[in-house]
């Protein structure tokens, strides 16, 4: 089709899907207006069956925690996808050893990097770790879990990239533990619903002891999921930019050839 | 009995482990890690099918019961279609896998991992009475399918076709969100059987707002003309065991997904109306559309991709009709076409393995050799035909015993899908004729998916497709199947035990023998179906053989042209077709609906 | 009309992400539209669960019984934004391989498929 028809076919289907979608929007319950009993149940209770502050992640790991196992295997599978798809070609397989110990150049006509963004950006390295532990121990009191603290670790290799910091940038991301976290990781979230299958509860039942409100340590499983998440997320997005950065690598490779 | 939990949450965690220590793992443990948890699922599976045609059991996760009307958890129904669905794709999953095992080699590590999650995610996406949940495994399935689909990764054009394969697949899970959306704004629930309970009655436009965009959401995913184009891409270039997965289940699962929200959430709102006749249109045409494209194509994939686009909207078709029969004849068909479906997908991968090409011109005369593999080709092509003696035909009788006008499309349907398949057969594994027409389509060079070709045909290559097309046969003999089916069609249209279920009072259902139709007509109809195919296939083979006046037209290959060429690899196009269908398929809802 | 607002402006952005897939030239545009709309089942969402003078669901500093809004799609939503990423992450590894293979990133040219 050329473009102009398609533009054309494209535009009637949208005329009709958007008047649908409004058709429906209108008929909604108006805006700000939350009614739905869903919502204002779990808020009631979530804090006295589970001793969690943060209903938000009472939902995610307990109430709907089964929901939230198929999504970390969403990411699960797309990050083995990418791993699938950047993997080196067997032609490849014997230029690794030489890939172990290249970094990736900083941009050659950039102008020099200053020293306090240097010392500053690697010193925040540190704290990113800390901070994103921080959020992902912490899932069940405050807003966060496993998921967030997760993307905030994975972040902070990028810290020591964009510091120029290439060697160490390298030897973390290239790490095989890496590899291992993330596949262990997920795995985690799914051994301790079988914990409940033991304790002869249904699937991902909340059998370890409550604790105080308040505590790191309270709410049973959810925490401790929470942290498992974190583990897995962390890992999965520091290897897709350890896939990324292969790719490029071998690329700048080839066109030096 | 043993926890529904265990056929979704085993396979993910031996996905992962396998995914954390694949390095230290020599390749034949990942296999026979894989295949036993395969095994373990289809029994798992399958008990679980035996105990629910009987009684519809539901399972809280984290025990959370409702809570008066109030559904706080997600809780699996397991009952007798939706068991059924996961016993077969634990069993195409394992033979999959037994074919994998000689069969694909690069990427090995990540292969197993990503079919285990695909397995998990179909068996989850069977049986779960959680809209959200649903989605989740949607989501999961799409996700596991982009990455086994692009997997071949020497080639460009895989990633064209994973590429189209993601775009459509994720447009439609985002569709099917935002009905998730307008339904939970109305409603203030996730759960099938609450949404059902406090819709009913309610036939507005959010309601048919939310009905649009769920389904042709899960009809982009059943590859219903006009959402269809994107399978034909992903098939050509998946590697085989995924083929079987993907037109075996994947597609079909995307019409159940329809399927179970229709029955369970808009039942009590739209049953006054018309509106399960666009399932009919919707489906009739893409059963005719799919098998004219079927018999045009010469990329041996590419052709059984789209009879599976036609086969399944003779399934979309017998959802419309809404009743017992045409739900029963659905369910038998859905199991037989599984099977046919799968097995001549595994004969192309023989073909391919031994041939090193998948095009119809250049494998002419060459499978001479190859008699037991043409048999089961043959078979299977009679089995698309719907003919005597493959359970395809009982369900097909079951469908049509109260709209016999449907039977004219059913023929039509099978008898061209049918003859392509016959006619590939008589000019691969026969010799017959002529090469045929040389087209862009054939042109299309596959690389082949193993390193090396042997002469002999491993056990392990061979054994998946015969299982399947005897298998399908079998099932005809087996009353049981068609009494099992008969009751959970009952069940799945009965909302009302649905909800029962659910809140926790299940009723057990007694299972009553299936009608038996006229048994004659239905024998006389198959032979037309088989004769029809066969002399179509004849004439496509031998027809420069015969008087000018008997000809193929030569007009019909001149206006397949620009129809062809609608499935032009541009996402953009196919996009538009999206669009497109959705406004048809909103305004004929909206139509009916009101 | 202003009852329903945020409504609208969700549907707006699907649009928005249709035509952009349907018009790029520029198959990381393809990816970066598709985003687009998935955002808007985001805002969509969240709207939805909004409730004026509703405090978040949080109850470290506040007590159990004061007005909320929705916490269910809320985490609905935020398994949902990293998960996407990651399936984005995965549509533009295809994008780079296709380009390392077919040495071009128009749509245009993925002919390859053509019936």
């Amino acid at each position: 089709m050329t473009p102009k028809i398609r533009l054309l076919v494209f535009l009637i289907g949208a005329v009709g899907l958007g008047a649908v979608y409004c058709a429906g929007a209108r008929n909604m319950p108006p805006w700000a207006e939350y009614r739905g009993p869903y919502g204002d149940v779990i808020a009631s209770l979530a804090v006295f069956e589970r001793h969690a502050t943060d209903t938000v992640n009472a939902i995610t790991y307990d109430y709907r925690g089964f929901d939230t196992l198929g999504e970390e295997f969403i990411l699960f599978s797309a990050v083995t996808g990418v791993m699938l798809l950047l993997r080196p070609e067997k032609a490849e397989q014997k230029n690794r050893n030489e890939e172990s110990n290249e970094n990736p150049q900083p941009f050659q006509d950039a102008a020099a990097l200053s020293e306090t963004v240097q010392v500053f950006t690697t010193a925040l390295f540190g704290f990113s770790v800390l901070f994103g532990v921080y959020i992902a121990a912490h899932g069940q009191l405050t807003p966060g879990g496993g998921f967030q603290g997760g993307v905030i670790i994975a972040a902070a290799p990028m810290l020591l990239y964009i510091a120029e910091n290439t060697d160490a940038f390298r030897r973390i991301v290239s790490h095989p533990i890496v590899e291992f976290f993330e596949g262990f990781g997920a795995s985690l979230y799914a051994l301790i619903g079988f914990l409940a299958l033991l304790a002869g509860a249904p699937f991902l039942t909340n059998v370890l002891p409550l604790g105080q409100t308040g505590d790191v340590f309270s709410s049973g499983t959810i925490g401790l999921i929470s942290t498992c998440v974190g583990v897995e997320v962390a890992a999965a997005f520091i290897l897709v930019t350890y896939e990324y950065l292969r790719e490029i690598l071998s690329r700048e490779r080839d066109q030096e050839r | 009995m043993l926890s529904p939990a265990l056929f979704v949450a085993v396979p993910l965690t031996v996905a992962a482990m396998v995914a954390a220590v694949r390095d230290l793992l020599p390749r034949w443990i990942t296999d026979l890690v894989a295949i036993l948890t395969a095994a373990f699922n289809f029994v798992i599976a399958g008990l679980w099918t035996l105990h629910a045609i009987h009684q519809t059991q539901v399972y809280w996760f984290g025990n959370w019961f409702p809570r008066g009307h109030m559904a706080v958890g997600i809780g699996f129904v397991m009952d007798g279609l939706g068991c059924g669905l996961a016993s077969l794709a634990s069993l195409l999953t394992l033979l999959a896998l037994i074919f994998s095992w000689k069969y694909v080699e690069s990427g090995q590590r990540h292969y197993h991992p990503l079919m285990l999650v695909f397995m998990a995610a179909m068996c989850g996406f069977s049986v779960t009475g959680d809209i959200f949940n649903l989605f989740v495994f949607f989501e999961l399935m799409s996700t596991a399918g982009f990455a086994l689909c692009g997997m071949k990764t020497r080639e460009p054009a895989p990633l064209a076709g994973a590429f189209n394969f993601a775009v459509t697949n994720t447009i439609a899970a985002f569709m099917v969100l935002t009905g998730i959306a307008l339904l939970y704004s109305a409603t203030g629930a996730l759960n099938l059987a609450q949404m059902g309970l406090l819709l009913a009655g309610r036939h507005d436009r959010l309601v048919l707002a939310a009905l649009v965009f769920i389904t042709t959401g899960f009809l982009v995913k059943a590859a219903t003309v006009p959402f269809h184009f994107w399978l034909p891409d992903a098939h050509a270039v998946s590697p085989t065991p995924v083929c079987v997965l993907f037109s075996g289940l994947m597609v079909e699962l995307g019409l159940f997904g329809a399927m179970r929200v229709y029955a369970t959430v808009f039942q009590g709102c739209v049953a006054t109306t018309h509106l399960h006749w666009i399932f009919v249109a919707f489906g009739g045409f893409s059963a005719l559309w799919g098998a004219m494209m079927c018999f045009a194509e010469h990329h041996l994939k590419r052709l059984l991709a789209f009879s599976t686009v036609s086969h399944t909207g003779l399934m979309t078709l017998a959802f419309g009709l809404w009743s017992k029969d045409a739900l029963t004849g659905l369910f038998i068909y859905l199991t037989a076409h599984a099977l046919v479906k799968s097995g001549l997908f595994f004969t192309s991968g023989v073909v391919l393995h031994r041939f090193r090409t998948i095009s119809e011109p250049a494998l002419f005369g060459r499978g001479k050799g190859l008699k037991w593999t043409g048999l089961v080709w043959f078979l299977g092509g009679l089995g698309l035909t719907a003919a005597p003696g493959f359970s395809l035909e009982m369900g097909e009788t079951m469908v049509t015993s109260h709209a016999h006008w449907a039977e004219a499309i059913f023929i039509l349907a099978g008898a061209l899908t049918g003859a392509a398949v016959l006619r590939v057969g008589l000019r691969v594994f026969v010799g017959m004729g002529d090469r045929g027409p040389s087209d862009r389509s054939a042109e299309v060079d596959e690389m082949p998916e193993t390193s090396e070709a042997e002469k002999r045909i491993n056990w392990s290559l061979f054994t998946p497709g015969l299982l399947c097309i005897g298998g399908s046969i079998a099932l005809t003999f087996w009353d049981r199947f068609m009494d099992a089916a008969w009751s959970s069609s009952m069940r799945f249209m009965d909302f009302r035990s649905y909800a029962l279920a659910v809140y926790g009072h299940a009723v057990p259902l007694a299972m009553l023998a299936a009608p038996h139709e006229d048994e004659k007509l239905a024998m006389a109809l198959a032979c037309l179906r088989v004769v029809l195919a066969v002399s179509i296939a004849l004439w496509a083979v031998l027809h420069l053989k015969l008087p000018r006046t008997l000809r193929w037209p030569s007009f019909l290959e001149g206006s397949m042209r620009p129809v062809r060429q609608l499935q032009s690899g541009h996402p953009g196009d196919y996009v538009a077709w999206l669009t497109l269908g959705v406004a048809v398929f909103g305004a004929a809802a909206f139509w009916l609906g009101l | 009309m202003l009852d329903h607002y945020p409504y609208y402006v969700a549907a707006w952005i699907f649009l928005c992400g249709l035509y952009g897939i349907v018009r790029s030239r520029h198959l990381v545009h393809t990816v970066i539209s598709l985003a687009i709309l998935q955002t808007s089942t985001y805002v969509l969402l969240l709207a939805i669960g909004f409730r004026k003078g509703g405090y978040a669901p949080i109850f470290a500093d506040i007590s159990p019984g004061v007005v909320t809004v929705d916490p269910v799609v809320q985490a609905l939503m935020l398994t949902d934004v990293v998960v996407e990423v990651t399936v984005i992450a995965l549509l533009l590894a295809m994008v780079v391989k296709a380009y390392e293979q077919g040495g071009t990133t128009s749509p245009d040219d993925l002919r390859y498929m053509r019936g």
